[in-house]
């Protein structure tokens, strides 16, 4: 269970996580956001489907890739919180409305 | 388009040393850090904690805040959440920041890509809940974010540290499984009279242990056979210790066994690269200045051999000291008298690194995985069987392996896998690293979108006010 310590008059800020309207601190990483409010599944892995999620937290690692504002490919680790941003777990898998499926 | 003297990418301790040491000597310097604050990943937030009370991450983190005052203070040009995406041996350097992209050019180049932990690739890695120290630390001190009740499991004194600042913060801890092998200590021991000779080091190392000891959660030592148990995520870690089996619950674990260059800047510009025996990873080729293959192209810090962050400030400096001569800045005799201190310094330091390489060296199943199932690449989801098949079917080099089986062609660009399949590959031909390789990099560095691309714009250095002194 991940919690904040935080203790600073940072402002709030408003986004959406999967289309629960989430609080958390300006300045504050989207995959802090998303762990603090219980939603740590960043995308699906793109053969199996399995659920994936932040490993490294500091841009090496392309697990916490997320769509943001609807751009695919974000790593929620390097990203702040933005108010009105809406963060959805990236579901872009080989199997998933490929143009040359059936070819 | 005016270049700048010089480029630094990286704005961590190596870095910021630099650029501040540069801009004195009076050279026109560009820094680009990919987070959005400097500080590099040891100084991370260091200048404004979330935190209530910074103090409890210990005064090397807070050392870091006066080493930020310093910088931003630097009439240096600089930008922070920009992703250098093409570094090219003709001075061009492309990059992303907010949305466009990036152009300037520089005479010099310093490379300050820093480290990255060591992969652990052990059943069940790639569940969510598992996560690196590294990762644990990043929240922390950038978001103030804990885990409670999280298991912490590897060796080496990162992994030490953490779990003394979370009992110095309250936060309960499962477990700390220590997986240091016992004949570590045996052969570590003919290196500690040198380590002692930075006896201050290592009196802060035994203390750090003391404090966990005495917190009294529960501790394992000699930890083999480790695996995340749990399906779809995280649910606890098993592992045997001194012939005993064990399984702690817990939705996150925290793994770390040592931390190694971030490779792919230096690997992307072809430089010339050698494998550290001590450190069982490449780093790139650098005289004692950090000049690498390139004469114009530096790299200082643990991108470029892991040294630590005191290690890493002093190297930042002499690079930078370096630059100034080769600029014209600085005679070669003024270059020599000034770094005499610094190279004095960090060849002190060296035999008490050497002892911690010794003892915390990871064991090699810790390294490669073992078990047929687990994947090496998280990207493209290529276990090691995939991977031997790969071989069996004729694949003798990484980049061979690449073609044949996708393994490190997804968007981290092996940054996870890279390490592992040299070592794999050099074990099934009973071949040393340096005979196996590593991946050929290329350019872009990171996910570009064509829309960011058609965004672009060109970074001049600022016209020099007077030139030559």
């Amino acid at each position: 269970m991940f919690r904040s310590l935080r203790s600073d008059s940072a402002p709030k800020i408003t986004l959406t996580i999967n289309g629960q309207a989430v609080t958390a601190a300006a300045g504050q990483s989207v995959w802090s956001a998303m762990v603090l409010c219980g939603q740590p599944v960043t995308r699906r892995a793109a053969l199996s489907g399995q659920d994936r999620s932040a490993y490294c937290a500091m841009g090496v690692c392309f697990e916490c890739m997320v769509v943001i504002d609807g751009f695919p490919n974000q790593q929620a680790c390097l990203r702040q919180v933005a108010e009105g941003m809406t963060v959805a777990t990236q579901t872009i898998t080989e199997d998933r409305g490929a143009p040359d499926a059936g070819l | 388009m005016q270049a700048f003297d010089c480029a630094i990418i990286g704005a961590g301790p190596a870095g910021m040393a630099a650029a501040i040491a540069l801009a004195k000597g009076g050279a026109n310097v560009a820094v680009l850090d990919r987070g959005a604050r400097v500080g590099g990943q040891i100084y991370r937030a260091a200048a404004a904690s979330p935190l209530p009370d910074a103090s409890v991450l210990g005064p090397d983190y807070t050392a870091g805040a006066a080493l930020i005052a310093e910088f931003n203070r630097a009439e240096i040009t600089r930008f922070t959440g920009a992703d250098a995406w093409h570094l090219g041996d003709d001075g061009r350097v492309l990059f992303s920041h907010l949305g466009d992209t990036h152009e300037l050019h520089c005479r010099e180049m310093l490379l300050c890509p820093g480290a990255m932990e060591r992969p652990m690739p052990i059943p069940g890695w790639t569940l969510p809940g598992v996560m690196t120290v590294g990762a644990a630390q990043v929240m922390l001190k950038s978001d103030a974010t804990v885990a409670d009740g999280a298991v912490f499991a590897g060796s080496g004194p990162l992994l030490y540290l953490i779990v003394a600042q979370y009992l110095r913060l309250g936060v309960p801890v499962a477990a700390l499984v220590d997986t240091t092998p016992r004949q570590n200590y045996l052969n570590a021991v003919p290196l500690l009279p040198g380590a002692l000779r930075q006896a201050g080091q290592l009196k802060k190392g035994l203390a750090l242990l003391r404090e966990i000891r005495a917190a009294g959660i529960p501790q394992y030592r000699f930890a083999e056979g480790l695996e995340i148990l749990g399906e779809d995520k995280a649910e606890g870690l098993r592992f045997t210790a001194n012939g005993q089996p064990y399984e702690i619950a817990s939705e996150t674990v925290f793994l770390h066994h040592g931390v190694q260059p971030n490779l792919n800047m230096t690997r992307a510009m072809d430089l010339a690269h050698r494998w550290n025996p001590q450190q069982l990873c490449w780093q790139v080729e650098a005289d004692a200045w950090g000049q690498t293959s390139v004469p114009h192209v530096s790299a200082a810090g643990d991108g470029a051999g892991i040294i630590g962050a005191e290690g890493a400030r002093i190297a930042g400096d002499l690079a930078a000291l370096n630059i100034l001569h080769r600029l014209g800045h600085l005679s070669e005799g003024e270059r020599d008298r000034q770094t005499a201190p610094g190279s004095a310094r960090l060849a002190a330091m060296a035999p008490f690194r050497a002892f911690l390489d010794r003892l915390y060296r990871p064991a090699g199943a810790f390294r490669l995985p073992q078990n047929p199932e687990t994947l090496v690449c998280r990207c493209e989801e290529q276990s090691l069987a995939n991977l031997r098949a790969g071989f069996n079917q004729g694949a003798r080099d990484p980049n061979a392996l690449k073609s044949l089986t996708r393994c490190g062609m997804g968007p981290c660009q092996g940054r996870q896998c890279g390490h592992m399949v040299t070592g794999l590959l050099a074990e099934w031909q009973a071949e040393p690293p340096e005979a196996v390789g590593y991946y050929r990099l290329r350019s872009p560095q990171r996910l570009l979108t064509l829309e960011e691309l058609s965004r672009f714009q060109a970074v001049p250095a600022p016209a020099q006010a007077e030139a030559a002194e």
